[in-house]
This record gives C-alpha cells, sequence and structure tokens, in this order.
C-alpha cells in the first residue's frame, strides 16, 4: 500500500510539472499605421501563444497570411509585396519575462517575421486569473528592422513604424 | 517501486523537455495553405484569368483599344480610332463574382459570372480551376425590332470556358483555357454555332509591381480568321492595375478575339490598347 503512495506520489509530481504553462489558439494581434491617403490597419484572431508560469518563458506565433485587412487589396499587397507570405509565411515570438509585479510585465525576446530576427523589450500587462493568464500589450515595430521595403513610387505611402497590439487569453493546460 | 521511479523519471524528464521546448506546444497547423495572388488582374489580357474580385469587392475596368499601328500618321498609328469597354465586376462570395460590361464599337452587352470550382495547394491540389460563363446581347434599335426576320434569340452569343492556372513558381503562372462559343446566329448556314478553342496563356513577374503577360487563343473547329496573340504589361500602382497590351485583335469580349480576329501580326495589325481598373470595397 505504502509503495503504491509513493508510486502514485512520483507520478503526480510529474504531472504538476505539466501543469504550468498556459496556452491560446485564438490571441489577437492586430496592428495599426497612419499613413497620409489611408490608415493602414489588420487583425490576426488565429495567434497561437503558450506561456510557462514556472519558467516565464512565453512564446507567440501566427501566419501573416491570416492578418484581414479592411480591403482585400491591401491585404494582397501585403502579403505579396510587404511580408512576402509565400516565402515567409509565419512570424514568431520567443521570449522571456524578466519582471513581473503588479500585473505589470517587461519580456524580452526574439520577434522574427520576414526573414529577420531582432531582439526586442516589451513592456505589457499580464494577468493571472485561477486558470487563465491574460496578456496584453502594445510596441511599436520598425519596418526597417525587418528589411520591409516602402516603395517609392505607390499611391499611398506607408508609414515606416507600425504600432502593434496584442491581447490574449492563455487557459492552463490541463 | 523500481519500475515506478524509473517510468516517472522518464516522464519527469520528458515534461522537462517539453518545458524546454514550449513552441512544440503552439503546434503547426496542419490547415492547407492556398497558393493565391496568381495574376494581378482579372484578366490576363483580353482573356479572363483565374483570379476574381474579393468577396464585396466592386472592379470597375475602363478597357480601351486604339487601331492598328500600321494605320499610318495620318491615324496618329491607330490612336484616332478608339473603342471602350466600360465594365463593372462585383464579388458575391470569394469564390463566385458576376460582372457586366459594355463595348462600344461592335454595340455589345456581355455579362459573366466567374466560380471558382479549385484553388491550388502548396504541396497538394496543383491547379486553381474557375469556371467562367458569359452571355451577349448585341443591341438593336427599334427598326430592326420591327422587322419580320427579327429575333431575341438571334441577337445573343455565349462563351463557356475553364480556366486551369498553376502558379509554378512566385514570378511565373501558367494559364490554359479550353473554351466553347456558342453563336445562336452564325453567318453561313454551313457554319457551325459551337467553336472550340483552346488559350494558353501567363504572367512573369519582373518586379514586384510589374509583370509580362501573354495570352494566344488557339481555334481548334471551324477557323475562319486568325488566332488571337496578345502581350501585355500589368503596372500596380496602390489601387489601381494598368495594364498595357499589344493584339492582333482589337476586341474586348472572348466570341469576337477568339473567332474574329482579323489582324496579323507580321503584316503590322497590330492594334494598342490598356485597361485602367479600380477597386471599390463595398462591403466588408
Amino acid at each position: 500500500m505504502e509503495r503504491l503512495i509513493t508510486s502514485f506520489f512520483f507520478l503526480f509530481l510529474c504531472v504538476n510539472l505539466n501543469a504550468q504553462q498556459y496556452l491560446s489558439l485564438d490571441g489577437v494581434i492586430t496592428f495599426f499605421s497612419e499613413a497620409p491617403l489611408e490608415n493602414i490597419s489588420a487583425e490576426n484572431k488565429k495567434v497561437s501563444a503558450v506561456y510557462d508560469s514556472q519558467s516565464n518563458e512565453i512564446a507567440f506565433q501566427l501566419q501573416i497570411e491570416d492578418f484581414i485587412f479592411p480591403k482585400p487589396l491591401m491585404q494582397e499587397h501585403f502579403n505579396e509585396n510587404y511580408l512576402e507570405s509565400d516565402i515567409f509565411p509565419k512570424s514568431l515570438f520567443v521570449g522571456k519575462v524578466i519582471q513581473h509585479k503588479n500585473g505589470k510585465a517587461f519580456v524580452v525576446g526574439d520577434l522574427s517575421m520576414h526573414g529577420k530576427t531582432n531582439r526586442i523589450k516589451v513592456e505589457g500587462s499580464l494577468k493571472q486569473e485561477d486558470d487563465k493568464v491574460i496578456i496584453s500589450s502594445e510596441f511599436i515595430v520598425k519596418l526597417e528592422d525587418y528589411n520591409i521595403e516602402i516603395p517609392t513610387i505607390v499611391m499611398y505611402k506607408i508609414a515606416e513604424e507600425i504600432e502593434v497590439k496584442v491581447n490574449i487569453e492563455l487557459i492552463e493546460v490541463k | 517501486m523500481k519500475k515506478t521511479i524509473l517510468l516517472s523519471i522518464f516522464l519527469c524528464s520528458f515534461s522537462v523537455k517539453a518545458q524546454e521546448n514550449l513552441l512544440n506546444l503552439l503546434g503547426n497547423d496542419n490547415e492547407p495553405m492556398y497558393i493565391s495572388y496568381l495574376f494581378k488582374g482579372t484578366k490576363v489580357v483580353n482573356g479572363q484569368s483565374v483570379e476574381l474580385p474579393s468577396k464585396g469587392v466592386l472592379q470597375f475596368t475602363i478597357q480601351h483599344r486604339f487601331g492598328t499601328l500600321n494605320s499610318g500618321f495620318y491615324n496618329l498609328y491607330g490612336l484616332d480610332n478608339s473603342q471602350v469597354r466600360l465594365g463593372f465586376d462585383y464579388g458575391i462570395k470569394d469564390y463566385l463574382s458576376v460582372g457586366i460590361g459594355r463595348s462600344s464599337a461592335i454595340k455589345k452587352i456581355d455579362m459573366n459570372s466567374k466560380f471558382r470550382i479549385k484553388r491550388q495547394i502548396k504541396e497538394g491540389f496543383p491547379f486553381t480551376i474557375v469556371m467562367n460563363s458569359a452571355i451577349y446581347i448585341k443591341q438593336w434599335q427599334s427598326a430592326d425590332a420591327q422587322l419580320e426576320a427579327f429575333l431575341l434569340t438571334n441577337q445573343l452569343s455565349f462563351t463557356n470556358q475553364l480556366l486551369v492556372a498553376r502558379k509554378i513558381n512566385r514570378d511565373l503562372t501558367i494559364q490554359f483555357s479550353p473554351t466553347m462559343v456558342h453563336y445562336n446566329l452564325v453567318e453561313k448556314s454551313v457554319e457551325t454555332h459551337d467553336k472550340y478553342s483552346v488559350g494558353v496563356g501567363g504572367r512573369y513577374k519582373i518586379t514586384k509591381r510589374l509583370s509580362l503577360n501573354s495570352e494566344y487563343f488557339y481555334q481548334l473547329t471551324d477557323k475562319k480568321n486568325n488566332n488571337a496573340l496578345s502581350f501585355g504589361f500589368d503596372i500596380e500602382t496602390g489601387g489601381h492595375v494598368f495594364q498595357l497590351h499589344l493584339s492582333n485583335s482589337s476586341a474586348m469580349i472572348a466570341p469576337e478575339f477568339i473567332t474574329k480576329t482579323n489582324g496579323n501580326w507580321l503584316d503590322g495589325d497590330i492594334y494598342f490598347g490598356f485597361n485602367i481598373s479600380r477597386v471599390f470595397t463595398i462591403t466588408k
């Protein structure tokens, strides 16, 4: 009997180790850029995200093609000319929460898209509620850092900096 | 007991490993990756391409065809003779669109619908297949309608075509278009009403915003005239697509340029033309 209990104890220990992770497959990332003629915005509702509250590691992943624009032509140009989603279909962020106090968090990590990876530091909020973790953040991405060319002869000029918003609710992995 | 400890150690090490590799949890979604943007425009040059206006998008196209380049300086090499087709295309669904247009010189109104049957998938189905069906009505005047021989049905002709395209790489797309043109009224009683042809076309992207297009329609049956050969450039500037082209046909609708092309490239019967299209997003 004693053996059995110890066995179970050991087995549960393992299960517990695994129960510190939070996952989401329908996170939302939007971006916005103010341009003289037309503002550019898009929304991706299929962001997958994972957070490990023990190791403080955090990762996001999205498909470039899942960004939905109000205008289909913008979406075409975004995929075809700017992000070249046929060659670089994914964007990925892998980082670590380095500071977490009163719901505020600092995250440092590598953001890759369009074939380039840059280390960024982002401020946001990270709130833990029961079996959920809610993450939100706003930061600026410079197109130049990711080799995204801004053509000179287009009707709508595109801003060199893009405002990115992250809003994700992660649920504990059981 | 030993076995259990070993097992739990094994399981623990496994879960630690899983933690290290958070990315595995994100998963690789197995959704098929569709190949998009085979052509810049809904037309290759004169003929339809496998592209449709997106859902909720209204596309307004102004097409111009001038006279032949060999018509001399007196006609400013064809620029004095121009004909126009105005057209609207609307995307009802992402896979279904309807269009209406009118060609000036031949006074025909055309209506068409395009239905996308299949899409090319990366490492999957190799082609994008679209069905295009069109009806053409020749306009008449009231005096014509009073003639005893006048029949409304005689003013109609039809085109049905299957557009089969493959994006071979990010620059090159090739399209085959088996086509059937039907005339309710033909010029001679011995002529067949159904005329079969096959179109071969493609585009090659020279830069991100400029592509070279070409198209050839080969008449398989009942060939009375020349086959249409056309070359064009698609230039994309934000909201517009400009298409500049040269063809031995001046017509802008399928029955005319497939079966009634008189021009010969070698004789210099080359028509310069351009299309401008602008899209308006009507609904989201």
